[in-house]
C-alpha cells in the first residue's frame, strides 16, 4: 500500500519502491464492497454518537432555567415600568360661597399650585366637593373617600388658617371680600391656599424625592432638583434610623437591672395609659405584639458612671442579655429600661443642635433596633410604679414613631396618611430593585438553576408592582406593594437558587476523560484514515482520468 | 420509701408554689468509690394569665414566646452525658423522672387540631429550641420523632377538655454530645443568670468533667384546686462527680501517682506489706470541701428564692464532721441522715466534710461516712449480639432485685429505620431457662419502620417476678444506606438512642385516678444507647466505578469497532513496523522542514 504524506505546501511522493525490496508483498487490493462498508461502519458510528448520543447527553446536563422576563424586570428596577406618581385629591368644602365662585377659587389655587410645585412625582390635585354634603363631615366619612386632606373655607375676619388635630382637615379663613372674581387671574387668597398646602406637604414631598433620588436607576429627569444636601443628609439620617416595613411589630419591653432590685414592675398598666392611644391610631397601617421581661443581674457592655457617646454602642450587652429577636417573622422593636445612675454626657451645644432630637440625657434611639432609657431609682425599691414608668414609656412611645419612620411635622392623621404613602413607595422601589438583583444574578450565573417557582413569584411580584403602580397614593397600594415586596424576596431568596450546585471543572474532567477518552480515539482515528482513504481514492481518480484523457 | 418521698415532695411542692414564685436547692449526697451526687433544682412560676399576656417575671421570656408559637403545652427536654453506675450508686435521683439518655431527648405535648398541623408545630419547636440551645435539635425530622403510646404521661393538670387535641412528640438524638455551649443559655433561663445563688457552683469544666451529668428542663401547667392555674419551669442538673478527680488542683491536672507513703492500702490483706499494697476504698471518707469541688465557693443566696427554704442540702450520716463558713445556720433532719443549711444572702458560703479517721480497713467505717445508697427497683441492660454485617441482635438484660414484689414497666424503643427488627424473634425468657415465657410480655405495640421516612416504635408492657432476672431479645437486620446518607467518619457507627423503661406503679395510678388531677410521679430508667456499625461504602466508590466502567466500555468498544474497521492483511503485506522506519520517516519530514527554512532564508537575503 503507498502512503503519501503531506506537508503545508508540498506533496513528495514517497519513493515507495526502496521499502519494496526483498520479502515485502503489496496486499491485494481491495475489494469496493469491502471500502463501502467500512464507509458505512463509520458513518453509523458518529450518526449514531451524533443522534443519539449528544442529546441525551444534552438532556441529562442541561440545568433547568425557567424563562423570566428579564426585559421587563430590568425595565422595573431601571424605573423605566413605572413613574411614581402620587395624585393626591384635596377636595375643598366651601358652602358659603356660590359654585361658581368657588369653582374659579379652586382653578386659580390650582394655578398657584402647579406654579410652585417643581416636581412631577408629586401632585395635589384640588376639586370641589359636592355641595350636597353636609358641611360637618366628620373624620369617619373622610376616610372612605379617596381625598387626602379637605380644606374647610370659613369666612372669618381675616385670612388663617389652621390643620385639625385629629382629622385630615386644613380650616382656612378669609375675610369675604378675598374671593377672587369671575375674571381675575390671580388672587391673593388663591396663592395663599397654595402656600399653605405645600407647606403642609412639604415633608412628605421631600421623602420622596429622597427616596426616589437614593434609587440610583431612576433616569435623572425624573428626580426632583430642589433637595438641599443638608435636607437630603437629614432625611437620610431618618430613613437609616427607621426600621423596615412589616404589617406586624413585635415590641419587646424588658427591664434590667444591675441587682436583684426591683423584681416587679407595673408594665401591663403603663402600657395601657401611656402607649395604647397610639398604637391604636397605628392599626390600619401596623399591628403590634408585646411581651415584658424582667432580667435581674445583669451588666451593661460599659460600665462607667458617665456614658459618652461611643459607649452608647456598646451598652447594650448582646451576648449576656436575652434580647433574642421574637420568632414568627416580624421585626422586634426593644424597649429596654435599665435601672441604674448612669448619665450619658451629652454632646457640647452646637453638636446638640443636630443630635438633640433623639437623645435626652436619659434615653437613646438605636437605629433599626430599638431605645435604651436609664431610670434612676432608690436601691431598696422592689417594684416599679406606672407611674414611675410614664416618662420612660413616653419616650418610648415618640422613638416607636421615629422608628417606624413616621414624618415629624403635621396633624397626626396626616402623618399617618403620609406614612402609609411613604411606606408603599419604599416597598415599590424595594421590590422593583430586587426584581433587578434577581435579572443581574441569573445573567451573571449561566450556571444557576431557577426553578419554576421563580418565575412565579416574578411574575406575582410583577402584576402586584403593576397594581401598586397604578393606585399610588390610595390604601390599596400600601397592600398591593406589601405582597410585590414579599414574592419578590422570596423569589429572590429561593433555597434551591441559592445553594447553587458545585460541580467544579475538574470533577467534569474526573468523570468525562475516563469515558471519552478510550472510545473518542477510535472513533475519531476512524474517522481521520476513512477521510484521508477517501482524498487518496478521489485523487487517484483524477489522475486516472487525466491519464485517460492524456492518451 | 419513695411514695414517701414523692408525698413528701408533692406536700413540700404545693407549700413552695403558695409561698414564692421562685425556688432553688442544691442536694450533695456522696455515693460509693469517691463519687458525689450533686443535684440542682431551680423552679419558677408564673400564673397562666400573664403567661398568655407575654409578660414575663421569672419565666425566661426566649422560652416561653418559643412554647406560645408552637402550641407546646407541656415541654420536657434532657441533655445528658455518661453513665448512671446502677450497680454501685443505686437508685437514680429523682427516680429517673428527670435524666435523658445520652445525648438530648425531647418530648413535648402539643395543641393541635390535626395532624399536619401538630407536625409542623412539632418542627416549629424543635427548630427554635435549637435555636435556643445551640443544640443540633432541628435534626429531630420524621426519622427521629416517635409517638410513644404507653411510655409518657403528662405531668402537668391539663383541662379535660382540651386534652383530646394534646399530642405527644417525642425525638431523641442520641449523637449529640452535651458541652458548654448548651450550658450556657441553660443558666440564661435562671431569674439569677448563675451570679447569685446555688448557680454560681455551676461551671462548665467541673459540670462536663463528670462521670454522668443531666440537665432537664420541664414545662408543665400546674393547677391546685381553688387556684389560679400556674405554668412551672423546672430546671434540674444533676451530676456525679469524682472527687479524686475534682479536687485535683487545676494547674496541674495530670494525674500522677501518689508516693509510697500516701498510699491508703488494705491491711487486711493476707499479702499486705511494705511494697505490696491493696488500695483501699477510701474514696468515700475523704475530706473535701464546696469550693475545692466545683472551683469555687458558693456567693450568697438568689435573693428572689423562698428565704425559708435551706439552699443546700447534704445527706451524710450525723456522725460525720462538717465545718461551714460563718453565719450558716444548720438543720439537722429528724431520721438523722441529712442536713441542710441556711445561708446568709451576701456571703459567701464553703462547706466542708471532714475526713473520718478509720483504723485499717473497717466496713462498718464506710457506712458511717455515707448513706448506703438505695437499691433499685430495676437494672437494665443493654448490647448488641450477633456478628457480621448483614444481621445482629439486641439482648436487654431486665433484672428485678426486689425479693417479693414484681415489677410492671413499658419497655420503650425508638429506632433508627435502618435498623429493620424482625418482630418475630422479639422474645423474653426468665434466667436458667432455655424456652421463652410468653406470660412475662402482656402488650406490645409496634410502629413499623419506613424506609428514609420514620423509624421503629416498639412499646413492650411486661413484668419480671421478685428476685429474678428477665433476658429480652430480637434480631433485626441492618440496611445498606446511600452514599449521601452517611455522616462524616461513617466507620465510626450509627448511635442507637436509649431504650425507655417507665415503671409502672399499680398505687400510684389507683391513687392518681380518683382525684383526676394529682401529677403522676413517674419512674424511669434509661439504658445506655449503642453504637451500630453499618456497612460502609468506600466513599471513593463513585470514581472507581467510573474509571472501571468505562475501562470496560472502552475495551469492549475499541475491540469491536477495531475490527470493523481495520482491514486484515499478511504481516508482509502491510506497512513495515519497525524503529529503522520510523526514524527515516522522521528524518524525510525534518529535511523538507529545514529545506523549507533554508529557502525562506535565501529569500530574505
Amino acid at each position: 500500500m503507498a502512503e503519501t504524506t503531506t506537508t503545508d505546501s508540498v506533496v513528495i511522493p514517497e519513493p515507495v519502491t526502496t521499502y519494496d525490496d526483498g520479502g515485502r508483498k503489496q496486499p491485494p487490493p481491495e475489494k469496493a464492497a469491502d471500502v463501502r462498508r467500512r464507509t458505512l461502519v463509520i458513518v453509523s458510528f458518529w450518526l449514531i454518537v451524533l443522534c443519539l448520543g449528544l442529546p441525551i447527553w444534552w438532556q441529562t446536563t442541561t440545568i433547568y432555567r425557567a424563562k423570566l422576563p428579564l426585559d421587563e424586570m430590568l425595565d422595573w428596577a431601571d424605573g423605566r415600568a413605572c413613574r411614581p406618581v402620587f395624585p393626591l385629591r384635596i377636595s375643598v368644602e366651601a358652602n358659603d360661597l356660590q359654585h361658581q365662585e368657588a369653582q374659579n377659587l379652586v382653578r386659580l389655587t390650582q394655578h398657584a399650585l402647579d406654579d410652585l410645585n417643581d416636581f412631577a412625582g408629586h401632585h395635589l390635585r384640588l376639586q370641589l366637593a359636592s355641595s350636597g354634603r353636609p358641611s360637618e363631615t366628620t373624620a369617619e366619612t373622610d376616610e372612605d373617600d379617596t381625598s387626602a386632606l379637605t380644606i374647610r373655607l370659613v369666612q372669618g375676619d381675616s385670612t388663617a388658617s389652621a390643620l385639625h388635630p385629629h382629622s385630615p382637615v386644613l380650616d382656612i379663613t378669609y375675610p369675604p371680600n378675598s374671593i377672587p372674581t369671575q375674571t381675575s387671574s390671580s388672587s391673593a387668597l388663591a396663592s395663599y391656599i397654595a402656600t399653605q398646602l405645600r407647606s403642609t406637604f412639604a415633608e412628605e414631598q421631600a421623602i420622596i424625592s429622597y427616596l426616589l433620588s437614593t434609587t440610583s436607576s431612576f433616569p435623572a429627569e425624573q428626580r426632583p432638583q430642589g433637595l438641599t444636601p443638608e435636607a437630603a443628609d437629614a432625611l437620610a439620617k431618618r430613613t437609616t434610623r427607621s426600621l423596615r416595613y412589616s404589617p406586624t411589630y413585635h415590641l419587646t419591653f424588658s427591664l434590667f437591672t444591675g441587682g436583684h432590685l426591683p423584681s416587679s414592675w407595673d408594665i401591663e398598666a403603663a402600657v395601657a395609659e401611656f402607649m395604647k392611644p397610639v398604637l391604636d391610631i397605628l392599626t390600619p397601617i401596623h399591628n403590634f405584639t408585646i411581651d415584658t421581661q424582667i432580667q435581674l443581674y445583669a451588666t451593661p457592655g460599659v460600665q462607667s458612671q458617665v456614658l459618652n457617646k461611643e459607649d452608647l454602642s456598646s451598652f447594650v450587652n448582646a451576648a449576656e442579655w436575652p434580647l433574642s429577636p421574637s420568632i414568627g417573622g416580624a421585626p422586634t422593636v426593644n424597649f429596654i429600661v435599665y435601672i441604674g445612675n448612669q448619665t450619658i454626657g451629652l454632646p457640647t451645644a452646637e453638636q446638640a443642635g443636630s443630635d438633640g432630637a433623639t437623645a435626652t440625657s436619659q434615653s437613646w434611639l438605636v437605629p433599626q433596633w430599638g431605645t435604651v432609657y436609664l431610670l434612676p431609682l432608690p436601691e431598696d425599691k422592689a417594684h416599679v410604679s406606672a407611674s414611675t414608668l410614664k416618662q420612660p414609656l413616653l419616650t418610648f412611645t415618640s422613638h416607636l414613631l421615629s422608628l417606624l419612620g413616621t414624618p415629624q411635622s403635621g396633624s397626626l392623621p396626616l402623618r399617618l396618611s403620609t406614612l402609609s404613602r411613604i411606606r408603599s413607595a419604599d416597598l415599590l422601589l424595594r421590590a422593583s430593585s430586587t426584581l433587578g438583583s434577581l435579572a443581574r444574578l441569573s445573567l451573571a450565573l449561566p450556571s444557576i438553576s431557577i426553578p419554576s417557582s421563580v418565575a412565579d413569584g416574578v411574575s406575582k411580584t410583577m402584576s402586584h408592582l403593576r397594581l401598586a403602580c397604578d393606585t399610588l397614593g390610595t390604601p390599596g397600594a400600601l397592600y398591593h406593594a406589601r405582597v410585590a415586596e414579599e414574592e419578590a424576596e422570596r423569589a429572590f431568596f429561593e433555597k434551591s437558587m441559592v445553594g447553587q450546585l458545585y460541580f467544579p471543572d475538574e470533577h467534569k474532567i474526573a468523570v468525562y476523560l475516563p469515558l471519552l477518552g478510550p472510545v473518542g480515539v477510535p472513533l475519531v482515528m476512524g474517522l481521520l484514515n476513512e477521510l484521508k482513504a477517501w482524498r487518496k481514492r478521489r485523487r487517484e481518480a483524477v489522475d486516472n482520468g487525466k491519464a485517460k484523457k492524456e492518451t | 420509701m419513695r411514695r414517701f418521698l414523692s408525698f413528701f415532695l408533692l406536700s413540700f411542692l404545693s407549700f413552695c408554689v403558695a409561698a414564692s414564685d421562685y425556688h432553688e436547692q442544691l442536694v450533695l449526697r456522696p455515693l460509693p468509690l469517691s463519687a458525689l451526687l450533686a443535684s440542682f433544682n431551680f423552679r419558677s412560676n408564673t400564673s397562666l394569665s400573664a403567661f398568655e399576656a407575654h409578660n414575663y417575671r421569672f419565666f425566661p421570656r426566649s422560652l416561653g414566646q418559643i412554647l406560645q408559637h408552637a402550641g407546646t403545652r407541656e415541654l420536657h427536654l434532657r441533655f445528658s452525658l455518661g453513665r448512671w453506675d446502677a450497680e454501685s450508686w443505686g437508685a437514680r435521683p429523682w427516680d429517673g423522672a428527670k435524666e435523658g439518655g445520652t445525648g438530648v431527648e425531647l418530648w413535648a405535648w402539643l395543641e393541635a387540631a390535626s395532624e399536619d398541623e401538630a407536625d409542623h408545630k412539632w418542627l416549629t419547636l424543635t427548630n427554635a429550641l435549637s435555636g435556643l440551645f445551640c443544640a443540633s435539635l432541628n435534626f429531630i425530622d420524621g426519622t427521629r420523632t416517635t409517638r410513644p403510646v404507653m411510655s409518657f404521661r403528662p405531668e402537668g393538670n391539663h383541662p379535660s377538655s382540651n386534652s383530646t387535641n394534646m399530642r405527644l412528640f417525642y425525638g431523641v438524638l442520641p449523637r449529640e454530645v452535651v458541652c458548654t455551649e448548651n450550658l450556657t443559655p441553660f443558666l440564661k433561663l435562671l431569674p439569677c443568670k448563675g451570679k447569685a445563688g446555688i448557680a454560681t457552683l455551676l461551671d462548665g469544666h467541673k459540670l462536663f468533667d463528670a462521670s454522668w451529668q443531666s440537665m432537664a428542663i420541664d414545662v408543665r401547667p400546674v393547677c391546685l384546686p381553688g387556684e389560679e392555674c400556674i405554668l412551672e419551669i423546672e430546671q434540674t442538673i444533676d451530676m456525679v462527680l469524682d472527687i479524686d478527680r475534682s479536687t485535683r488542683p487545676r494547674d496541674n491536672p495530670i494525674p500522677r501517682p501518689p508516693p509510697g507513703h500516701e498510699l491508703k492500702c488494705d491491711t487486711s490483706k493476707p499479702y499486705h506489706s511494705d511494697d505490696t499494697c491493696y488500695p483501699a476504698e477510701y474514696g468515700a471518707n475523704q475530706q473535701w470541701s464546696l469550693a475545692q469541688i466545683f472551683g469555687r465557693p458558693m456567693k450568697g443566696t438568689c435573693p428572689l428564692s423562698d428565704p425559708k427554704i435551706p439552699p443546700v442540702c447534704l445527706h451524710v450520716p450525723d456522725s460525720r464532721g462538717v465545718y461551714t463558713s460563718g453565719g450558716v445556720e444548720t438543720i439537722t433532719s429528724k431520721d438523722g441522715l441529712s442536713r441542710c443549711f441556711k445561708v446568709q444572702p451576701e456571703a459567701e458560703f464553703d462547706l466542708v466534710l471532714s475526713h473520718v479517721e478509720t483504723e485499717g480497713v473497717a466496713p462498718p467505717a464506710l457506712a458511717g461516712s455515707i448513706i448506703k445508697p438505695e437499691t433499685p427497683s430495676l437494672y437494665a441492660e443493654r448490647s448488641f449480639t450477633g456478628y457480621g454485617q448483614e444481621r445482629g441482635g439486641v439482648q436487654t438484660i431486665l433484672r428485678n432485685p426486689s425479693p417479693d414484689k414484681e415489677v410492671e414497666f413499658v419497655y420503650m424503643e425508638s429506632l433508627p429505620w435502618f435498623m429493620r427488627i424482625y418482630l418475630h424473634t422479639l422474645k423474653a425468657r426468665l434466667d436458667g431457662s432455655l424456652t421463652e415465657q410468653t406470660s412475662l410480655i402482656d402488650e406490645v405495640y409496634y410502629r413499623p419502620a419506613l424506609d428514609r421516612a420514620r423509624g421503629t416504635q416498639l412499646e413492650i408492657r411486661m413484668r419480671v417476678p421478685p428476685s429474678s432476672t428477665v433476658f429480652l431479645t430480637y434480631d433485626f437486620e441492618k440496611s445498606i444506606l446511600r452514599y449521601t446518607e452517611y455522616p462524616p467518619d461513617a466507620n465510626r457507627g450509627f448511635d442507637v438512642a436509649a431504650a425507655v423503661i417507665t415503671i409502672l406503679d399499680d398505687d400510684d395510678d389507683a391513687k392518681s385516678t380518683p382525684g383526676g388531677s394529682a401529677s403522676v410521679s413517674s419512674s424511669n430508667l434509661r439504658t445506655t444507647t449503642l453504637l451500630l456499625s453499618l456497612p460502609t461504602p468506600d466513599f471513593s466508590m463513585p470514581y472507581n466505578v467510573i474509571i472501571f466502567t468505562s475501562t470496560a466500555i472502552a475495551l469492549a468498544f475499541g475491540g469491536m469497532f477495531n475490527i470493523l474497521v481495520r482491514r486484515f492483511v499478511a504481516a508482509d503485506e502491510g506497512p513495515e513496523v519497525s524503529l529503522k522506519r520510523l526514524k527515516t520517516r522522521l528524518q524525510t519530514k525534518l529535511g523538507g522542514l529545514f529545506k523549507k527554512l533554508g529557502k525562506a532564508e535565501l529569500k530574505n537575503e
